[in-house]
């Protein structure tokens, strides 16, 4: 007994004193540092993703901590969160505030590419790894920088291969050959764009882009440009923007009396709810979009299930004014992403950090999918597959997933009815 | 001592004695350099609305000219950041002389115009069109020039130029004769100061202040998109922050950035759900109570202040 | 498709005469430039859109309580603010100041209270269907509120021309000081046209989700700029102009979407430079420029 115990001092003390060159004792929190925009033009795909974050935060508090390997033991998290207020100038200094005044131990991004791209070389600059959350960019990612990894969105350059891959691929079988391209004038539906016109043209499949144009972000009137792509006699229009252009274009395509065949739009499957409570149900009929993971329940095999989230979000943030989506599931599988991380890096240096992030690839399945990266940190993994949302027989819609083949869950329907 | 010794000694000096020491003992260079470059551009917008009564609010145009002038030299013609940013501030002063013809409208009028101006290059930079020459809405990655700690540096230099041209105006017949345009052009223009000719300077002086800190602002901080260097709060703090102060002066424009952007960053760090909201009410108190700026209290005290 | 642009330019460009006009009657009277108006219109956006969550009122009805209601909210907010401007050196600049203040202030509250995402009505409210015009269809939602939009200018025009309230609020925009002197009650005539400046917002508000698809606290900003270009292309400090300009903008606007669709927000822009340029007093208006 005494023998054990001397024993167990002894392996205890060493340890102890092979671990101290980098820190003797575990720190009394872990501090991650992020910002939020709670007003402004990118708040209303901010703050979901900021509370999906604090969810996972407060849920850690709640059983003592999370489990931090160096230390081999829960250590509490401590959120320090600043509004940006969704200016890019501000979120710079705030970042760098982060960083040399409160000296966090992990750096996340705000949400979208205008608000991480400042991010990114203060960064790599201070040589700390940026957790990436939602800022898709394809510019952020190159080999020379390891200080970015991107966690919840699939970066914008692939993101679509899925959609055109189903109208080069399916397409011809149901008859499509006349793709029109609409898409608004920024960096994120912007590059999907280009993705769009380069996986339609590397497949040399019997389709061609009759209409292909750009519009500015914040045009909120469509009446007429969907009276224009009606006149190119289009099978198939994908249409790419963000929220406000998803909100406008379909009521006006609803509201003038215009249906096209097939009709593809982004948010109606990111944020479903929200486009459901300002277009209505009847617009987002047989819309074809990206399936998200707030409705496609993947087998989570960390953290919430599906049901689990939604029931965790709606007792902590009621019938609120923050939406419930894909990008709510975007900041709570941050935290996800985080709390393996943590229980599998060596040390806290933000290299190993990386390492322990980079070994999860392709093994972690949460709530959004599989989370795979490319060897540059950018997300590849967590592909939507292509939905068309349908009416479920009881007033309200239903997902149907239609690509890839290992995925579909139905046949679509074309031309919509 | 003569005024302009005072003067530069009273704020031209200290404040970039200080800009210049301070990285030395606190590490958010960032913040620091947002000051900066704050500094300079209340000053510019100084020159224009303080000494000749145009209200810039499109003042931003000038600062995203030297922003993407800047960058898009390192790109194409490979160009060294330092000459790259003479190529900045020939973007903004080329803009500035083709805006000239907004000097003829008045009042509002001009800061509207002016305003529609800036909008204008903005749409025109971010068009995916000209993705080739500008990077559209892909935005602008200069990661090879990259250099934080010389970016700094050039970037209180022009701080200190702007400082020093504030001076100048303050104390030099020129300075003089835009005033007097500003109170009454016609009888300027009686007095024999050539009305068209001094305005024109005043605006491209002040268009090169701020094409030089936006080429500075866009080596800084290297990665952005054109709505960054483009966003209206570029123009509203920049005016804000200089009547705060009091216009006219040296040390107004100054001391608006210091307090105003002070209490902005302080706000946003420690009870950010508020930031909005008391600012609003800072700005709308500034201008009921205090409409001609923090100096013009000294003056009723009968100080006379830089 | 030329035909169909010309139309829709039509009729969303009656929308966008009543978008500005509130700004120019606030423009034409008091010489002060209202930047918080897209804020007040963002208001009754949200204002009808809480309405018709927790009601179901109709928007039209909505139109009445915004114009009571905004109407009497601006007469203090203008004894609050204007005359105290207006004893400053240059109250015409000071004022776009003030009100961006104001702007932040109500984005602010905004936020707070309906939170940043978009809100919206459904357009089947104001009549289903698409309508048909010269063999072309639109929204219905749309021909309802370019509908209201006329009437709200007639409104307008009817109390400037036709009632004695009116009368005084021109001699006012014609020349305050000489109004002042011949014992007009400068501050009532002006008090009341801010009040009708800020309904006028509040009404334009009402029909912005079905003319823009959506409203959010940070709209405001948007519509600023939208309103001026509408405003300087008329002619600013005379609200009839504002047709006018609201026309012309809504036609090029649709037929730079038609043709240049990824340049079409370049437009308003240089429209109002060449505008300002070319006849700086607008297409219907007086004298700005100087030297």
């Amino acid at each position: 007994m005494f023998r054990k115990l001397v024993f167990a001092l002894l392996a205890a003390s060493f340890a102890a004193f092979a671990g101290g060159a980098r820190a003797a004792a575990a720190p009394a929190e872990i501090k991650i540092g992020t910002l939020y925009a709670s007003s402004g033009n990118f708040a209303a795909i901010s703050m979901p993703v900021h509370y999906g974050l604090k969810l996972w935060v407060e849920q850690m508090n709640a059983e003592g901590g999370v489990y931090v390997k160096p230390f081999h033991k829960k250590i509490p998290i401590k959120l320090i969160a600043y509004d940006d207020q969704s200016n890019t100038a501000t979120a710079a200094t705030l970042y760098n505030q982060l960083i040399t005044q409160d000296k966090v131990d992990i750096l996340v991004a705000d949400s979208g590419s205008p608000l991480t791209s400042v991010a990114v070389p203060i960064a790599r600059d201070h040589k700390m790894l940026l957790i990436d959350q939602t800022g898709t960019g394809a510019a952020f990612f190159s080999k020379d920088n390891p200080y970015i990894v991107l966690m919840s969105d699939p970066v914008s350059s692939i993101w679509p291969k899925y959609v055109a891959d189903f109208l080069t691929q399916e397409g011809p079988k149901l008859g499509i050959k006349r793709i029109a391209l609409l898409y608004a004038t920024n960096d994120f539906t912007g590059t999907q764009a280009n993705a769009v016109r380069g996986f339609i043209r590397a497949a040399h499949a019997p389709v061609e882009i009759v209409y292909d144009q750009g519009v500015p972000t914040n045009t909120t009137s469509y009446t007429v440009i969907i009276n224009n792509i009606r006149a190119t006699n289009p099978d198939a229009v994908i249409t790419l923007g963000f929220p406000n252009n998803d909100i406008s274009y379909l009521r006006n395509l609803q509201d003038s009396g215009v249906k096209f065949k097939w009709q593809f739009a982004i948010y109606p499957g990111l944020e479903t709810e929200h486009l459901e409570k300002t277009v209505g149900v009847k617009g987002l009929e047989y819309v074809y979009t990206y399936t998200p993971s707030s409705v496609l329940e993947y087998k989570a095999e960390f953290g919430m299930s599906l049901p689990q989230f939604r029931a965790a979000w709606d007792k902590k943030y009621g019938e609120g004014k923050v939406a419930f989506g894909f990008n709510s599931v975007a900041g709570y599988t941050t935290g996800l992403v985080l709390q393996k991380a943590l229980a599998g890096t060596e040390s806290m240096e933000q290299l190993a950090l990386r390492k322990a992030i980079f070994a999860l690839s392709g093994k972690l399945k949460t709530i959004d999918g599989t989370f795979e990266l490319n060897d540059e940190g950018a997300q590849i993994g967590e592909i939507t597959p292509l939905g068309q949302i349908v009416p479920d027989g009881k007033g309200g819609l239903k997902f149907v997933v239609v690509y890839p083949p290992a995925a579909t869950t139905g046949k679509p329907v074309y031309p919509a009815k | 001592m003569p005024r302009v010794l005072r003067h530069t000694l009273l704020v031209v000096v200290p404040v970039t004695l200080a800009a210049a020491l301070l990285p030395l003992g606190y590490s958010n260079q960032l913040l620091l350099f947002n000051f900066v470059v704050f500094l300079t551009l209340a000053q510019g917008v100084n020159v224009i609305y303080g000494f000749t009564g145009y209200l810039p609010f499109g003042y931003v145009g000038f600062f995203g000219a030297g922003a993407y002038g800047f960058s898009l030299a390192v790109i194409h013609l490979h160009m060294a950041p330092l000459a790259a940013l003479g190529v900045g501030a020939l973007a903004a002063i080329v803009l500035g002389l083709l805006l000239t013809p907004l000097l003829r409208l008045s009042g509002a009028y001009f800061a509207i115009a002016n305003l529609a101006a800036a909008l204008a290059v903005y749409q025109v930079v971010s068009n995916p069109n000209l993705t080739e020459i500008t990077m559209g809405p892909y935005g602008i990655s200069l990661s090879g020039v990259y250099h934080p700690q010389l970016s700094y540096a050039i970037a209180v230099a022009v701080m200190a130029a702007t400082l020093g041209l504030a001076v100048y105006l303050r104390n030099s017949r020129f300075g003089l004769a835009l005033q007097a345009i500003r109170e009454d052009a016609v009888s300027a223009a009686m007095a024999g100061i050539d009305v068209v000719r001094a305005r024109t300077v005043a605006w491209l002086l002040s268009a090169l202040v701020a094409g030089l800190i936006g080429g500075v602002f866009a080596w800084y901080v290297s990665v952005f998109y054109p709505d960054t260097v483009f966003s209206a709060d570029f123009s509203i703090f920049a005016i804000v922050f200089a009547l705060f102060g009091g216009v006219a002066t040296v040390s107004g424009p100054v001391l608006g950035v210091l307090i105003l952007y002070g209490i902005y960053n302080a706000i946003g760090i420690t009870t950010p759900q508020y930031f909005q909201l008391i600012y609003g009410l800072l700005i709308m108190g500034l201008v009921l109570f205090l409409p001609n700026g923090l100096v013009s209290l000294f003056k009723r005290w009968g100080i006379d202040v830089p | 498709m030329l035909e169909y642009a010309l139309l829709a330019g039509l009729v969303f460009g009656l929308y966008f005469s009543l978008v500005g006009l509130g700004l120019n009657l606030v423009f034409g009277v008091m010489r002060i430039v209202n930047l918080a108006h897209g804020d007040f219109l963002m208001l009754g956006a949200f204002g009808a859109f809480w309405l018709f969550n927790l009601y179901h009122l109709n928007p039209i009805a909505t139109v009445f309580i915004a114009l009571a209601v905004f109407g009497a909210l601006g007469v203090p907010l203008y004894y609050l603010l204007v005359p105290r401007l207006q004893r400053a050196r240059d109250p015409e600049m000071l004022s776009i100041i003030l009100f961006f203040g104001l702007s932040q202030v109500i984005e602010a509250l905004a936020t707070v209270g309906f939170g940043p995402s978009e809100r919206s009505i459904p357009g089947r409210v104001l009549g289903s269907g698409p309508v048909h015009v010269l063999g072309q269809t639109f929204p219905a939602a749309w021909m309802v509120s370019a509908a209201a939009s006329a009437l709200a200018v007639l409104g307008v025009y009817f109390y400037l021309y036709r009632t004695r309230l009116g009368y005084l609020t021109r001699a006012v925009m014609v020349h305050r000081e000489e109004a002042l002197a011949t014992g007009i009650d400068v501050h009532r005539v002006s008090a009341i046209a801010f009040g009708a400046g800020l309904a006028l917002a509040a009404i334009a508000g009402v029909f912005a989700p079905f003319m823009l698809g959506s409203a959010t606290p940070a709209m405001g900003v948007d519509l600023n700029i939208q309103s001026f270009a509408v405003i300087v292309i008329g002619s600013l400090g005379n609200p009839l102009g504002t047709v006018l300009g609201g026309i012309l903008y809504g036609v090029s606007l649709m037929f730079m979407q038609t043709y240049f669709s990824s340049w079409a927000n370049l437009l308003p822009y240089l429209l109002l430079i060449l505008i300002l340029l070319v006849r700086p007093s607008g297409l219907l208006g007086r004298q700005v420029r100087r030297a």
